[in-house]
């Protein structure tokens, strides 16, 4: 299948800022007193296994804009502040009690429950806060930061990640697109739109990167779902993958593979055709395209996964 | 009774409370209303909306009105500081924390809604407060909006309220000592108390000097909270206060009493008052009635 963006070398471009988020996060949370907070919010913060994708959505959609990438960086640091914050909750016994995350141990099994709770606690905050005291006050107005900062809240909040874990929890069934909408779609939304709002995109431009973004979001995961299926690896696999479909947690459980890869076709389609009002801006479009892609197709992975 | 300086009206403390909670609270149900999924906006609801004094909101009102701002500028960080102050309680009463299944005399949200939902509605009400801050708040600059959101973030996260939690679970069963006892109140209890005012401030549009004065009457009075709690844990008796009272005691907590013994914890109460009140010797005597009024609250309540 040919594609606009097979010239774009995403996974340099990708590459590249992740490095440079890795060690703005590595500096944006020093160990302090009391340690043990710290230690906890570093950890899952800085997992190896991230791949950032939040920040580097972000910071392509800003520089799509013609914002500078320097005024998305802080709000790409917040956005995986926020969504670590998310998951080390989500980990938890009482939730989805999942025992690792990104290829190690889950934060509460390492630091406790009571320090993963509070931990999260406080992520939500550091990212808000990082964004004030970090955004370059000559690239981004303040109004559009004010947006910036609802636009995360209202993503993570209670009729975004929170009703999409609430869902996943406790039902109704057959919510599976509800789930992976806010679960994973949410997130991702957030990340396009936050580099939109801070390049000072108008509202028809924020409209597009919304759907785009969204798009994406659960793209990804419904091609992970049929990855998942569709693989035949260890026990281990074995049993999580039985867990998933147990609970309905799989779009491929709940639909088969063929509407799933349905499904994911009419996403990629989807998010192309949001970036097509894109066009005017040429080759700046690439990365967002090329995100389309990787979401699709998986075209690589990080050596150090 | 009569003062001799006859300008000065007598301040009826217990009306003022009374009225500004009552704004808060419409403003409180107002501003979170049931939506999809409804368990989880119930949860919310069901803790924010429970009662209590709402002494941060009024604290943050009467500083906002203090430097000679509008009470409506400050009511949706008013808001925040009670949603913050909800969630940390949900929290804290988890069975993986504090273990508590009363709260204000009704079963604690996990008890209700049940663990998953007590968490996930207390992360909804800490990003709402920021939501609610950055949409809602009106006549005043963005500057200063984003003032405000990034003292709240400060004061509660990592390096304030947080904090406060994480070296309190840390001390448990160990030997603390006054200056760890102090780090626990200062973050734990003031660091709240100490955004509440300062938000106020910020938002009615107070100088930077007064924004500090501020700050230090409300660390003054945060710890005096705690110090005032302590005494009356080992005073009063559990009908007087509403709650079970030696609580500390049995539990072997430390306490100002048990460092310091009764009277020297009474001396220090009154220290912390005087402290707290001299940072307002520079205001408007009678615009400050509310907060020197709310400083003898604290200091003088009996339950």
């Amino acid at each position: 299948t040919s594609s606009v963006s097979a010239n774009f070398d995403l996974k340099t471009y990708w590459s590249t800022l992740r490095e440079e988020i890795n060690q703005k996060l590595d500096e944006a949370i020093p160990v302090k007193y009391p340690a043990q907070i710290y230690e906890s919010m570093r950890y899952s913060v800085l997992a190896k296994g991230a791949k950032r994708a939040p920040p580097v959505m972000c910071v392509a959609a800003c520089e799509l804009l013609g914002g500078n990438r320097l005024a998305a960086f802080p709000t790409a640091c917040a956005l995986e502040m926020v969504h670590a914050a998310s998951l080390i909750h989500d980990d938890l016994p009482c939730m989805d009690d999942d025992p690792s995350r990104r290829g190690q141990p889950s934060n509460h099994t390492v630091f406790g429950m009571d320090m993963a709770i509070l931990a999260g606690d406080a992520l939500f905050p550091l990212g808000f806060r990082h964004i004030v005291s970090h955004t370059p006050p000559n690239l981004v107005p303040e109004t559009q930061l004010l947006s910036v900062i609802n636009e995360i809240a209202r993503a993570v909040g209670s009729t975004g990640m929170a009703a999409g874990q609430f869902v996943d929890l406790e039902g109704p069934a057959n919510a599976i697109e509800f789930i992976h909408e806010k679960k994973y779609g949410e997130m991702s939304e957030c990340s396009a739109v936050c580099g939109g709002l801070l390049a000072g995109a108008n509202d028809e431009e924020i409209q597009l990167l919304r759907r785009y973004g969204r798009a994406v979001g659960i793209l990804y995961q419904v091609v992970d779902d049929v990855l998942e299926a569709k693989s035949s690896k260890t026990d281990l696999v074995e049993d999580e993958k039985l867990q998933k479909e147990k609970k309905g947690k799989s779009y491929v459980s709940v639909y088969g593979v063929e509407k799933a890869v349905q499904v994911a076709e009419d996403l990629e389609a989807e998010a192309k055709n949001a970036l097509e009002g894109f066009k005017k801006y040429g080759e700046k479009v690439l990365p967002l395209y090329s995100f389309v892609d990787y979401a699709g197709h998986r075209g690589f992975s990080f050596a150090d996964q | 009774k009569i003062k001799d300086t006859h300008v000065e009206l007598p301040f009826d403390f217990k009306s003022y409370m009374v009225e500004k909670a009552n704004l808060v609270n419409l403003a409180l149900d107002a501003a979170i209303p049931v939506k999809e999924p409804a368990k989880i906006h119930e949860s919310m609801r069901y803790s924010l909306l429970a009662g209590g004094k709402r002494v941060r909101p009024v604290l943050c009102i009467a500083a906002c009105e203090l430097v000679g701002g509008d009470a409506l500028t400050a009511m949706p960080s008013a808001c925040a500081v009670e949603m913050i102050h909800t969630m940390s309680l949900m929290h804290d009463d988890l069975p993986c924390m504090d273990n508590d299944d009363f709260r204000r005399g009704k079963p604690t949200n996990h008890m209700v809604y049940g663990e998953q939902v007590a968490i996930l509605g207390g992360d909804a009400l800490l990003a709402f407060a920021f939501e609610h801050i950055a949409t809602n708040t009106k006549g005043v600059s963005s500057a200063r909006i984003l003032r405000a959101i990034s003292e709240l973030a400060k004061c509660i996260g990592s390096e304030g309220l947080v904090a406060g939690q994480v070296v309190d679970i840390c001390s448990e069963g160990a030997d603390v000592g006054l200056d760890q006892l102090e780090y626990i109140h200062h973050h734990k209890t003031a660091a709240l108390l100490e955004a509440s005012v300062v938000l106020g401030a910020i938002l009615g549009g107070g100088s930077d000097a007064e924004i500090e004065k501020l700050r230090t009457f409300a660390r003054s009075i945060g710890l005096l909270f705690q110090v005032v709690d302590d005494i009356l844990d080992v005073t009063k008796s559990s009908d007087e206060l509403g709650k079970t009272a030696g609580k500390d005691l049995v539990s072997d907590k430390t306490t100002y009493p048990k460092l310091l013994g009764i009277d020297k914890s009474r001396e220090f109460a009154e220290k912390l008052n005087k402290e707290a009140q001299e940072q307002l010797s520079e205001f408007d005597r009678q615009k400050a009635a509310p907060l020197i009024a709310l400083a003898n609250y604290i200091a003088y309540r009996q339950n």
